[in-house]
């Protein structure tokens, strides 16, 4: 597994160089935006580590032109933790948000969850289960504790949204497409409700998630471990 | 004020009471004319045209209707319709009507006079009034000195009036045009002086071609820039307070801030580096426990630190007033459930309630923002809770708000301590040395009236504190 960093700051790319390789993953790194697209290009990272504040161009700009080619994971690095920078960088194609300063721990669960989701396709299970909730892609039906739940059409496409993209942190703008259509992108009170039958349903407390949780103005993000 | 000047005022009025009276005596003889049978009803007629002529036109209108009444009066009254005294009873009761009529006159006429003096006096009375009211108002000089020269206008009759002034070596100009008016009449310059100290001049000039300003009028302009030297004065005085205060307690601030932030800083700073350089101390053997202790000491001062700083950006944000909320629709429970899952591990030694009102609408207000002062009281909630006790968070609607009230069941807040603690650097006198850095609140409330809302402290039932947050449900200008 090959992981880009992009930052300026030497000692922040030396330390993830040294905690990132001492979990076995080859490291390379480079200090602009410019070098950043190149690197993106010619080494074909498995994930890339993107810094916003970089001298010669911003991060979101960087982004843009990485996706112009490639579908790589990026995961954004940043100081800057407004509500705007975030839904920018994410709706520009990131697809995670870590605000800088990190725990290393936490960066390595992101990291790991967002080459999850970019791996090769594995046989879609079927079913999924975290604890007792169970879900019968294929079907449609969802279990908890043997029971079957009455879940609504636009409950279950919420569901199965945030399911099938363990880990990351999806926009509003982002999930009210998906399940709603193109049409939509601001309706967030519609969102939020239907966010909070599913959890009542799910029997998942947004004080304290086990399933879905909130980034207050950004989105959610699915960290149900499957089990 | 419709007092016409010298020296067309003394020919205006005289052709004017000449008219008034002319006129009021022409009636009375048509009157007398038509009820000649009736014997002595041409005097009453005449007294009364004179009066009439007095009320309308004034004492002077009333002498003259008086004088052309005794001349109308007999040539009404002889059968002949000429002018003549057949007798000399006819003589002597011409002259006792002129006298009677010149009396009634006089005194119809003067009383008139003087009735219009009151009423001029009255308006002039209450043009000065709403003056001096907005020149007190502690508006600001430029605008309050706008809307003088504009009132002004009007009632003197002026193409433009201005004031140039010089207040603590900033000048200051107003000026109030009256459109499609030829400017170039006559023009009054009044000096604007306060004790004795001249700050500039008023400028008032009247349409061109009109009459020179009258004594009364250059009083009443005297008057009026007289009261806006003395408001100037007073708003002169105020903003040097203003400064000054604004100066004593920036550098009281300042003095705390340095204190606290180098206090602040350099401690977890100080934690971090006496961990790490053991670590790397080759001649230092650590066993795994110890390596971990220090570990997490790091770990938890750079925590400490990170929250600081953080806080130090956002006062300076505030202070800099770069602290604008972007407003987009906000669910304040989701906010407040988001802020407790995240905070669950610091609240760890606490039991927590969290109790949210159902179907709660959403505030304008911007999530990060709103997050950071839910963050702040709570944190400030758990410093000063016993172990094990309870932090009750509960978000609820009142009329006009969405109100979040975070309770602990610390000691309290004294009632005198209880705006003190919104203060920046301000910490409890009780508080130990180590508790937060005394800006949390001080954050927590500007970001709250920055959303329009209000943020206070309530006493619980307990004996505990309560911070009350009502967050707007419409957008407020400020």
């Amino acid at each position: 597994m090959k992981v880009l960093v992009v930052d300026d700051e030497p000692q922040i790319r030396r330390a993830l160089r040294t905690s990132l390789e001492a979990h076995g993953y080859e490291v390379a790194t480079v200090g602009t935006g410019e070098e950043g697209v190149v690197a993106s290009a010619d080494q074909q990272p498995d994930l890339v580590l993107l810094d916003l504040g970089l001298p010669d161009m911003d991060g979101t700009e960087v982004i843009r032109r990485v996706r112009g080619f490639s579908d790589v994971p990026v995961i954004i690095l940043s100081v800057r933790e407004a509500q705007s920078d975030k839904v920018a960088a994410l709706d520009a194609g990131a697809d995670d948000y870590v605000t800088k300063p990190f725990a290393m721990e936490e960066l390595l669960a992101r990291a790991r969850a967002a080459l999850r989701r970019a791996g090769p396709d594995e046989p879609l299970q079927p079913t999924l289960r975290y604890g007792g909730l169970e879900i019968d892609l294929a079907r449609r039906l969802v279990t908890l504790d043997g029971e079957q739940l009455h879940v609504t059409p636009t409950e279950y496409s919420l569901l199965e949204a945030l399911v099938s993209n363990p880990g990351k942190l999806l926009t509003h703008q982002w999930l009210l497409r998906r399940v709603w259509g193109q049409g939509y992108g601001t309706e967030t009170t519609y969102l939020r409700t239907y966010i909070r039958a599913l959890r009542k349903k799910l029997g998942d407390d947004a004080s304290s998630p086990a399933l879905i949780v909130t980034e207050p103005g950004v989105g959610y993000r699915w960290v149900g471990e499957s089990a | 004020m419709v007092v016409e000047g010298p020296p067309g005022r003394l020919a205006r009025l005289t052709l004017r009471a000449i008219g008034i009276g002319f006129l009021a005596t022409l009636a009375g003889t048509v009157l007398a004319l038509l009820t000649s049978q009736l014997q002595g009803a041409g005097v009453a007629i005449f007294i009364l045209s004179v009066t009439i002529a007095a009320v309308s036109g004034g004492l002077w209108a009333g002498v003259v209707a008086a004088l052309l009444a005794s001349i109308a009066l007999p040539i009404v009254e002889s059968p002949q319709r000429v002018f003549g005294f057949d007798q000399l009873r006819d003589l002597i009761a011409a002259v006792v009507f002129l006298a009677i009529a010149v009396v009634v006159g006089l005194v119809v006429g003067n009383a008139a006079d003087e009735r219009d003096r009151a009423s001029r006096r009255e308006r002039e009375a209450r043009l000065l009034a709403f003056l001096s009211a907005k020149l007190l108002s502690g508006d600001v000089p430029d605008r309050v000195l706008d809307e003088f020269v504009q009132v002004l206008l009007e009632p003197l009759g002026l193409a433009s009036c201005q004031v140039s002034v010089t207040l603590d070596g900033q000048e200051i100009e107003a000026k109030a045009v009256r459109p499609g008016v030829p400017r170039g009449g006559p023009t009054e310059v009044i000096p604007v002086v306060v004790s004795n100290i001249p700050l500039g001049t008023l400028i008032a000039e009247r349409p061109e071609g009109r009459r020179p300003f009258t004594r009364d009028e250059r009083l009443l302009l005297e008057a009026a820039t007289r009261q806006a030297a003395v408001a100037l004065d007073r708003a002169r005085l105020d903003a040097r307070a203003r400064l000054a205060q604004l100066d004593a307690e920036t550098n009281q601030l300042r003095a705390a801030m340095f204190s606290s932030v180098t206090h602040d800083l350099r401690t977890p700073l100080a934690s971090i580096k006496a961990g790490v350089t053991s670590l790397l101390d080759a001649s230092a053997i650590h066993d795994a426990v110890q390596q971990r202790e220090l570990l997490t000491t790091i770990l938890e001062e750079t925590d400490r630190l990170n929250r600081l700083v953080g806080n130090i950006l956002d006062l300076a944000k505030i202070r800099a007033g770069a602290l604008i909320p972007k407003r987009v629709p906000t669910a304040v429970d989701e906010v407040a459930e988001a802020v407790v899952a995240r905070m669950r591990p610091l609240l760890a030694d606490f039991a927590v309630e969290l109790q949210l009102a159902p179907d709660l609408p959403e505030v304008p207000a911007d999530p990060v923002q709103l997050d950071q002062v839910l963050t702040n009281l709570l944190e400030n909630a758990a410093r000063h809770s016993p172990s094990g006790g309870t932090i009750r968070i509960h978000v609820g609607e009142t009329r006009d708000a969405v109100r979040v009230r975070v309770s602990d069941e610390g000691p309290g807040i004294k009632p005198e301590e209880r705006e003190k603690v919104f203060e920046a650097f301000y910490r409890g006198r009780e508080s130990p040395e180590s508790a937060g850095s005394g800006l949390g609140l001080a954050i927590a409330r500007a970001i709250v009236t920055a959303h329009g809302g209000r943020i206070r402290i309530e006493e619980t039932t307990g004996g505990g504190t309560a911070m009350v947050v009502d967050i707007p449900l419409e957008e407020t200008v400020l």
